[in-house]
């Protein structure tokens, strides 16, 4: 309970020294938090701005394939690495040497390659989205116990019933853990996407406002985007847990 | 199956991806202009060399200003945050939830006032790299088993010896692992903010590149970022194992 207030009384604290600091600063520069509700109206408002829900609704589909199109690569990938031992062993440190490399730099070409419509959206999202996935997978299949499935296999399991009861079981924690950082670089692709190059979505919305020095109005979005992308990963953490609750 | 062999078979792999590539350009399977062969990228990576040097030294610079700034804040306040057990209440969640965030959301705003140059670059770097610096190393100091404290103190040891001989190596794991994860995050932030609002540097190169649709540089340059990132990954793993082996 006194860790809850004094969580609040931080954040209002450092709301309320940015409205004194920002208040006879440059409103292009510097905006104060009490100017944002406002803000949000006008940019909710038709007609300041491109209309935000068919914007909003076009980055969810992106997101919704890009995110897709990653746990399929992802899982079928990393299946493949994993259980084939001797492919894993050659092709790992590659994906691992891969993922070592700051992703943005694929995403000249990827712009090149598919344009600056959604394509090279989903292509990133997906990139970016698959490497936890496949990793994730390689290190569950790792952590499952190989004397469980000798027992369940002497005891006349079938491969389907040793994955669901035995494998599946063991590597769910890291698996759904990397879904979830999965999803969230999914999101994070998409996004940086948007704001880098596009026609449409919410990434050209929040760099439009900025482009017309609506500074306000951006800030907005921005609170809107982050808040979003937060409580997306918290229903994730979420689901993650009970996972994780089945599991044990 | 013998090191050698997996490290051949990795090699085999790779050839034969880029003999394969180089076969479907010249076969007309794909379009150059799209997909240039890897000899039509390896001369375009000799031309722009000259041009792509000095701009892969900018990006370095600005990457290795920003990652010491994150260090810097990311171990003071880990350790701070890590040390206190009310400060880490109340601040973690925070600190999580800024490493959430998508940092590009905030890229336009650092633009918008420190403009195209220097600081934007290494500011983004900074705002990358220092949240993952500041979970570990607080993590770390969390973990850290306070009967080692209360042994180390009741033993006579000084405040500065307790910090040198019991925190300073318990929470060296995290704190490199930390920094390292702070390098790629440093690197990605730099070209991120090249190339969204830059005028030098690699970032900007290769947008420049993309749009231009000089496929050939562009891969050239992906090639140069792609080689210089997995080096400097390589070198500070090697010194993570030399301070491993001092601790």
């Amino acid at each position: 309970m006194k860790v809850l207030a004094l969580r609040a009384a931080v954040l209002l604290g450092l709301l309320g020294v940015w409205e004194v600091v920002a208040a006879p600063l440059n409103p292009i520069l510097y905006v104060a938090p009490s100017a944002i509700p406002g803000a949000l109206l006008r940019v909710f408002r038709v007609g300041e701005l491109p209309p935000l829900p068919e914007h909003v609704w076009l980055t969810l589909r992106e997101i919704a394939a890009a995110y897709a199109l990653a746990v399929s690569a992802g899982l079928w990938l990393g299946f493949v690495l994993g259980l084939q031992k001797t492919l894993g062993r050659i092709y790992e440190p590659i994906l691992a040497a891969l993922y070592a490399i700051p992703s943005v730099v694929w995403y000249p070409s990827l712009m090149l390659f598919f344009g600056l419509g959604p394509a090279s959206k989903i292509a990133f999202g997906l990139l970016l989205g698959f490497f936890p996935v496949a990793l994730s997978v390689l290190a569950g299949i790792r952590q499952v116990d190989r004397h469980l499935i000798t027992v369940a296999v002497s005891m006349g399991a079938g491969p389907g019933a040793i994955f669901l009861k035995v494998a599946l079981p063991a590597m769910s924690a890291t698996l759904v853990g990397g879904l979830r950082a999965g999803l969230a670089l999914s999101v994070v692709g998409v996004l940086v996407g948007e704001i880098l190059g596009s026609r449409a979505g919410i990434g050209y919305l929040i760099n439009y406002a900025y482009g017309l020095f609506m500074t306000a109005e951006y800030a907005g979005l921005v609170v809107l985007v982050g808040a979003a992308v937060l409580a997306l990963d918290g229903a994730a953490g979420l689901l993650e847990a009970r996972v994780r609750r089945w599991a044990s | 199956m013998g090191k050698l062999k997996i490290v051949g078979c990795q090699a085999l792999s790779l050839a034969a991806l880029v003999v394969g590539w180089e076969a479907a350009v010249r076969l007309g399977l794909v379009d150059p202009l799209f997909v240039p062969a890897p000899t039509a990228v390896v001369r375009a990576l000799a031309a722009t060399a000259g041009e792509a040097l000095p701009r892969l030294l900018d990006t370095l610079v600005k990457t290795v200003i920003g990652y010491g700034l994150a260090v810097g804040l990311g171990v003071t306040a880990g350790l701070v945050i890590g040390s206190m057990r009310t400060v880490h209440q109340v601040c973690i969640p925070y600190v999580v939830a800024l490493y959430g965030v998508p940092k590009i959301l905030i890229l336009p705003w650092i633009a918008l006032i420190f403009g195209i140059g220097l600081t934007t670059a290494v500011l983004s770097a900074t705002l990358f790299a220092v949240f993952p610096i500041v979970l570990l190393v607080a993590g770390g100091v969390r973990d850290l088993d306070p009967a080692l404290l209360t042994v180390a103190t009741s033993m006579g040891a000084s405040p500065w010896q307790v910090y040198r001989k019991v925190l300073l190596p318990a929470v060296l794991p995290s704190a490199l692992a930390g920094m390292r994860i702070g390098m790629v995050f440093a690197l990605l932030g730099t070209l991120l903010a090249e190339m969204f609002a830059g005028i030098r540097g690699m970032g900007f190169l290769m947008q420049k590149q993309a749009m231009a649709f000089n496929a050939a540089e562009l891969f050239a340059a992906t090639a140069l970022v792609s080689v210089l990132s997995i080096a400097v990954v390589v070198s500070l793993e090697h010194l993570n194992q030399r301070l491993g082996k001092w601790r």
